[in-house]
């Protein structure tokens, strides 16, 4: 019986076209964020903090990936970015392709900085390359203290984490020195930022990176 | 449950070659997949057993994999090591290391068929 040797990774042709997107990024100046958490911790809500914060100063667009609904597109485009809805209709993770469809319907001309919200879950987007140029995981308080610990994929394969709902923490028993020291031992490089959405505490700290990230310089 | 979607990027590529190749019908399918990749083994082969089905060059094919461990190398003291948990300190020298050497793999290595 004929052997065939392949040696073909899986997702070759997502990473395929994640190249082509984030090519096609960076010849217009387009640096990406892949925001990636569970369900509820706040990805979109500090999405909208940052697009308010950061108006007048970063162009700012939005690609938003939900299973079901509009709602959140609605949110961020009220909020003042330039907004896709992705509907993923039960798909656990966005995959580049989806994106690439997405940015043939984003009016990115005047973009400088490029959010892809995925599907809030911290499990499956892990595998999948979007042509992002980074990563950030959010986590918050009320998620309990050891998810680094439990899903380290995710956190290894970041560059930042952000922790949020600070503001919650006198009514939750979550150890952020925990969280931290869980994430950095699988992944020393993490950069960290600590925020409530709901007070603006630490938000200053995250935008005033974003800042530079957006332009380049880190 | 993203297992679905790694199941069905097998399929495509072993199509593609299946088609390439004028294989009658497809065997088996060996698979590197490493420790740290995040496939659950067991969800991978029912949905690949699943989707195969629907296909007549690959209906009862079946789903190998050889494991790889998640291994790292320290760049202070030169000791490769067992990385446990995504952990990767070195266990000689505690030092963390950023050199992974295996245990991302998720790769499609060969497959055996008829023609």
């Amino acid at each position: 019986m004929p052997k065939l040797t392949i040696a073909q990774n899986i997702l070759a042709a997502n990473d395929t076209i994640a190249q082509e997107v984030q090519q096609s990024l960076a010849t217009r100046g387009i640096r990406t964020i892949n925001v990636m958490s569970s369900p509820g911790a706040g990805k979109t809500t500090l999405l909208e903090r940052t697009i308010a914060r950061l108006r007048g100063e970063l162009a700012i667009g939005v690609i938003e990936g939900d299973i079901e609904t509009s709602a959140d597109a609605e949110r961020i485009e009220a909020a003042g970015a330039e907004t896709v809805q992705i509907n993923t209709r039960g798909a656990c993770h966005l995959e580049a392709h989806m994106i690439r469809a997405a940015l043939k319907e984003l009016d990115v001309a005047h973009i400088n900085l490029l959010f892809i919200e995925n599907i809030g879950n911290l499990v499956c987007p892990s595998d999948w390359d979007l042509g992002e140029d980074l990563r950030a995981v959010v986590v918050s308080t009320t998620e309990g203290d050891d998810k680094p610990a439990k899903y380290p994929q995710m956190f290894a394969v970041s560059q930042v984490m952000i922790v949020n709902k600070l503001d919650l923490l006198p009514y939750v028993d979550y150890d952020v020195e925990k969280v931290k020291r869980q994430a950095l031992a699988i992944n020393p490089q993490l950069r960290i930022f600590e925020v409530s959405c709901r007070s603006g505490e630490g938000l200053d700290a995250w935008c005033d990176w974003l800042f530079t990230f957006a332009n380049g310089k880190s | 449950m993203h297992e679905l979607s790694i199941a069905q990027s097998i399929v495509e590529v072993v199509e593609a070659r299946a088609a390439e190749y004028n294989a009658a019908h497809v065997k088996n399918v060996r698979l590197k997949i490493g420790e740290a990749s995040g496939v659950v083994i067991d969800s991978l082969t029912f949905c690949f057993e699943m989707l195969a089905s629907l296909e007549p060059t690959l209906a009862g094919a079946q789903l190998l994999t050889d494991i790889v461990p998640h291994r790292a190398h320290c760049r202070h003291c030169a000791h490769e090591f067992s990385v446990t948990n995504f952990i990767a300190q070195c266990p000689t020298c505690k030092e963390w290391s950023d050199e992974i050497i295996s245990g991302t793999e998720l790769q499609v290595l060969e497959m055996e068929f008829e023609t």
